[in-house]
């Protein structure tokens, strides 16, 4: 039967899987000249025959179907297959009903013209496409990685995804076979659910690239998207045959989130999103005419998506790495921004830690200027007044003697002072006590008193200034005590550590005293000096003292509360 | 018991009250026909210096035109058979041990009773040397290189002086506090030979020249 070219035999015979022959008559004025014979469009694999010799053949001419319909045909003819007048070109085109099987327009003539035209259309419909595959896979793959690295941004995830989809779905224009899959069905059916991730994973890329999360929808175009891949990977016999619907709505799908994002890039202000809307506008277009080409509203040859399709990949990925680089360049001022902060920080930190130090320092000063002045008047100060007070008010016709003893009481607490102030702190008790017993073994022997002294464990025992002091002036008030009214010709000093406590004992062989009345007696005055004393270390002390038996004074300190 | 010749001696001491106290305290050990010879300042002593030459001397440390230890230091290389004692008072040990270094072989505190500075003359006369603990803490100090004043680092050639173990065991037990006595039965020693090593003690503390006595002292910041 005639048919015109392009014919699409699924018109005719909706039902007709299998072969159809199509014969064509070439005219050749002189056999001398070669000719060019180009096939523009072959679905799906094809046999060509000239003169009944064969000139072409596919690998595989029954299912599963070699897929020659993406590239254009080129045979260049000569003696002696080519005859002068009349030649006839059998074209054997196995195809399925349902991917429009048929032949498209046949040229034939000079050779040059023919094969300049079939490189044109070689160009545009397959190579076009190989290079969108690769660059789809390539930007893919980038942005991958990017999102990889930067899990929270997941603008760059979708957007990798959605391109390596598209690249996936770039390998229906290129493939020669139908591997991995068994059959033409198969192959297709697949080819479907790629489109629809691919809508679905280019729908949310645009929610996302708005800073936008809508659970509902996403969860309905991720179910859709699997329901796809079931339905084409359980029953590719009918999802490939009638793909119209799926691609219909995927489709759908499309158009309805373009102009959205359109009119949400315009409102937004942003910069990068109306750049990236405008990139966009570009495969709307186009996709217009291909999906009118696809359903054949429109008689074209061109899916004009693979020419406009690098365009906006290249311009997609300009958006994200401007957006990309605008975040980095946040991260560069946030960066800025807290080393000025962290410097302030550090100024502020060090000038009150100053602050904090020079008020310590002066505390400290402070404090020790306060124990001074109470050490001095603790002692000092009390001797001091009494002093004046017995030269203003003499008691008796003593003279001078009783000024000059006070006089030397001051003397001796200000040894004591400058012992325990002036000195480094350094020094445990034992250290401490040297100068204390030298002075006092001279004083006592020179009055023929023996002194004998007997100190256990007192290395490494450290007192504070305050304590040693204490200490100090209760051993020298029991040791004048016995100086001056014992009479006694040996006293015993021990100090020992035993049980967390200091044990001093001051015992000599003096006459004795009954303590009641010692107590009595001019107030009392040395005994109340020596109970202040013990007070202020914490101490307890004992006077074991009888007319005629010596006196011994105990004292012990608890050195938890002493080393504290 | 050997006893050394203490007459002439010479007391510098611009305080009229504690001149009168020494004097009373040499008379009393040296007997009434002493020769005690009296000066009030570094000039004046240093001339009465020149013109006699003196067994003891005792200086006062602050005199109005300088500083005792300067005396100490020109006795030292001028009259180097004089026994130069320093006079110190309260926080003495810093004004001792510059004295010391420049020569002195003995000191006095202010602020002892009579009876104890009558001691220290007395040791003196023995040809031996009084010493406390905190003296001997800051000689040890000193000597193990821990001395925590400023002079090393100013004085770069102050010399650390080489003490014999005996001298070092007399030092410690001394800085503990124990009296000669003590220190006597529990070295095995002489109570006298005690003084002796201190003696030792301090010759080897004593810086040989004047330029050095006067860096010393200027180190101390004695000298202003």
């Amino acid at each position: 039967m005639p048919v015109s070219l392009l014919d699409d035999w699924s018109k005719r015979w909706p039902t007709h899987d299998g072969v159809v022959w199509y014969r064509l008559h070439m005219n050749v004025r002189n056999a001398n000249q070669p000719i060019g014979l180009l096939l523009d469009y072959v679905c799906l694999a094809d046999a060509v025959y000239v003169n009944g010799s064969l000139v072409h053949r596919d690998p595989s001419l029954t299912e599963p179907l070699s897929r020659s319909w993406v590239a254009p045909q080129y045979f260049l003819l000569d003696k002696p297959l080519l005859q002068s007048g009349d030649n006839i070109v059998l074209i054997r085109v196995s195809g399925l009903a349902a991917y429009q099987p048929g032949l498209g327009t046949v040229r034939y003539g000079d050779p040059q013209a023919a094969y300049s035209e079939y490189r044109k259309a070689w160009l545009v419909r397959y190579q076009l496409r190989f290079f969108d595959f690769a660059i789809s896979a390539v930007l893919g793959g980038v942005f991958l990685m990017m999102w990889l690295f930067r899990r929270k941004d997941t603008t760059y995830g979708w957007y990798a995804l959605n391109v390596l989809i598209g690249a996936v779905f770039e390998w229906n224009y290129i493939a020669s076979d139908v591997w991995p899959f068994s059959g033409t069905d198969g192959f297709e059916a697949f080819n479907v659910a790629v489109y629809v991730a691919y809508v679905c994973s280019f729908a949310v890329f645009l929610l996302r690239y708005c800073e936008r999360r809508w659970p509902r929808l996403e969860r309905i175009l991720f179910v859709l998207s699997l329901l796809a891949f079931a339905c084409a990977l359980c029953a590719p016999g009918w999802v490939g045959p009638s793909r119209g619907p799926w691609i219909a709505v995927a489709s759908l799908i499309y158009y309805i989130a373009l102009p959205t994002f359109m009119i949400h890039a315009w409102r937004s202000r942003k910069t990068d999103q109306r750049v990236l809307a405008l990139c966009l506008i570009i495969p709307m277009v186009a996709s217009v005419h291909d999906i009118l080409l696809f359903y054949e509203l429109v008689h074209d040859r061109t899916y004009l998506l693979a020419l406009t399709a690098p365009f906006t990949l290249v311009g997609m990925g300009f958006v994200l790495a401007y957006r990309f680089s605008a975040a980095m360049r946040r991260v560069d001022g946030f960066n800025t921004e807290l080393q000025t902060k962290v410097d302030a920080a550090t100024t502020e930190l060090s000038t009150s830690l100053e602050r904090e130090h020079t008020l310590a320092l002066a505390t400290t000063r402070m404090s020790e200027r306060l124990n001074l002045v109470r050490d001095l008047h603790d002692g000092f100060g009390g001797s001091l007044v009494s002093a004046i007070a017995a030269l203003e008010h003499p008691a008796s016709e003593q003279g001078a003697k009783p000024t000059i003893e006070t006089l030397k009481e001051l003397r001796d607490d200000l040894r004591l002072v400058i012992d325990t102030t002036a000195q480094d702190h350094s020094r445990d008790l034992a250290e401490l006590l040297g100068p204390f017993r030298y002075r006092w073994t001279r004083r006592l022997d020179a009055i023929d008193i023996e002194a004998r002294w007997q100190f256990e464990s007192l290395e490494g025992l450290h007192l504070s200034a305050a304590q040693q002091l204490d200490l100090l002036r209760f051993l020298q008030e029991a040791l004048t005590n016995v100086m001056k009214h014992s009479g006694a010709t040996c006293v015993d000093v021990t100090m020992r550590v035993a049980e967390e406590n200091l044990h001093v004992t001051v015992q000599d062989n003096g006459r004795g005293f009954d303590p009641v009345i010692a107590r009595a007696n001019a107030g009392g005055a040395g005994l109340n000096s020596l109970n202040a004393r013990a007070h202020r270390l914490n101490g307890a002390w004992v006077l074991d003292a009888e007319p005629g038996t010596g006196a011994t004074l105990k004292l012990i300190i608890p050195l938890i509360t002493a080393a504290s | 018991m050997t006893s050394i010749e203490l007459s002439p001696a010479l007391i510098v001491e611009d305080d009229p009250a504690t001149r009168r106290r020494l004097h009373t305290l040499l008379v009393g050990l040296l007997g009434a026909d002493a020769v005690i010879a009296m000066a009030d300042s570094v000039a004046s002593a240093m001339a009465t210096a020149r013109k006699e030459s003196f067994a003891l001397a005792l200086i006062d440390v602050g005199l109005p035109d300088g500083n005792g230890v300067d005396v100490i230091a020109w006795l030292h290389v001028h009259a180097p058979d004089t026994v130069s004692v320093v006079i110190s008072t309260w926080g003495h040990e810093d004004t001792v041990l510059a004295a010391l270094r420049s020569g002195a072989t003995g000191y006095l505190l202010k602020e002892s009773e009579d009876i104890e500075l009558g001691l220290s003359l007395k040791s003196l006369r023995r040809g031996g040397a009084p010493i406390d603990p905190v003296i001997a803490r800051r000689i040890l100090a000193q000597v193990s290189g821990t001395e925590p004043m400023a002079e090393t680092a100013t004085v770069p050639a102050s010399p650390t002086p080489q003490l014999s173990e005996r001298e070092l065991e007399i030092l410690h037990l001394v800085a503990r506090g124990y009296s000669n006595p003590e220190i006597a039965a529990m070295t095995g020693l002489s109570r006298f030979t005690i003084e002796d090593h201190t003696k030792k003690i301090y010759r080897k503390l004593a810086v040989n020249s004047r330029m050095a006595a006067v860096f010393e002292a200027n180190s101390l910041g004695l000298l202003k």
